[in-house]
């Protein structure tokens, strides 16, 4: 029986990992961009990658563009592979194979 | 670690709060693309339009060289960009296609069925375009529909009011309001 991934399963992990899930592999979103599509805050934001990161879920990549900084989040393939088997635990769920 | 318990109520809706995610996802790359293309023809339109406006004698040249840049510009950004699914071809031949027809049945409208003046193939050929842009956006979202608004009501203004500075119009119209458009997508 799968079971649900703690780490995506809260709100704001969940919105982050299938917002970075929807990009083709290799693909990442900026951080102004994220922030835009999950409606968070910086510090929240910040926090839940940070999380996503530890976990090796994530990717962070921190560059220059001009003078200004560009932090770049890129789904892993740990990633993907765990947000894939959330997914699949969720329709387990509701098609009734576990409580 | 605490495994989470959930009901198929709360599974469900956070399976809608993912697909609702994925919708923004793929709104935002189409817009993102959709920029670039807007902006490439942007430039293209508001030089096409003041060299008609600067140099009459070359205006013919000069479009038939804006179209097939912007054209070529717009299959290699498809290229380049290709659909984030397993089956898809870096190159649908039907993307050329639709140009090919939208670009005969312009000329058939223009000069064959009708015999349009400068001033008229002017504003032909923008409202004709705003309008599939328009109707694209019915699908793919309210911001070229928006653009194309726009466009189209500045564009007629010009036709009925903007006497010979009418291609100098259109190049900050058509040209401008499409490098204007595409940066806005960039922003929603």
């Amino acid at each position: 029986m799968a079971e649900l991934d703690d780490i995506i399963h809260q709100p704001l992990r969940l919105k982050i990992m299938a917002a970075l899930n929807a990009l083709p592999v290799a693909s990442g979103l900026e951080f102004a961009r994220l922030k835009k599509l999950t409606g968070a805050t910086d510090g929240n934001l910040g926090a839940h990658i940070e999380t996503l990161a530890k976990a090796g879920y994530v990717s962070v990549d921190k560059a220059f563009v001009g003078k200004k900084p560009q932090t770049t989040v890129t789904a892993t393939a740990a990633g993907r592979g765990a947000f894939a088997r959330h997914v699949a635990t969720l329709q387990e769920i509701i098609a009734g194979k576990q409580v | 670690m605490v495994t989470a318990m959930i009901d198929s109520k709360q599974a469900a809706e956070a399976l809608a709060e993912i697909d609702d995610i994925v919708q923004r996802v793929r709104q935002s790359r189409l817009y993102e693309l959709a920029s670039l293309a807007a902006i490439w023809w942007g430039v293209l339109v508001f030089a096409g339009n003041l060299v008609t406006w600067a140099w009459p004698l070359y205006a013919g040249y000069a479009w038939i060289a804006v179209d097939v840049v912007g054209v070529a510009g717009l299959v290699a950004l498809r290229v380049f960009n290709p659909p984030h699914h397993a089956y898809g071809a870096a190159f649908d031949i039907r993307l050329l296609l639709v140009f090919v027809l939208f670009f005969a049945f312009g000329y058939l409208c223009t000069s064959v069925i009708g015999q349009f003046g400068p001033r008229q193939q002017g504003t032909f050929w923008p409202l004709y375009f705003m309008l599939f842009y328009m109707l694209a956006g019915l699908w793919f979202g309210t911001a070229f529909v928006a653009i194309g608004l726009v466009i189209t009501a500045l564009t007629l203004i010009g036709f009925f009011y903007i006497g010979a500075a009418f291609p100098l119009w259109m190049a900050f119209v058509n040209g401008g309001g499409l490098i204007l458009g595409g940066l806005w997508m960039r922003r929603i």
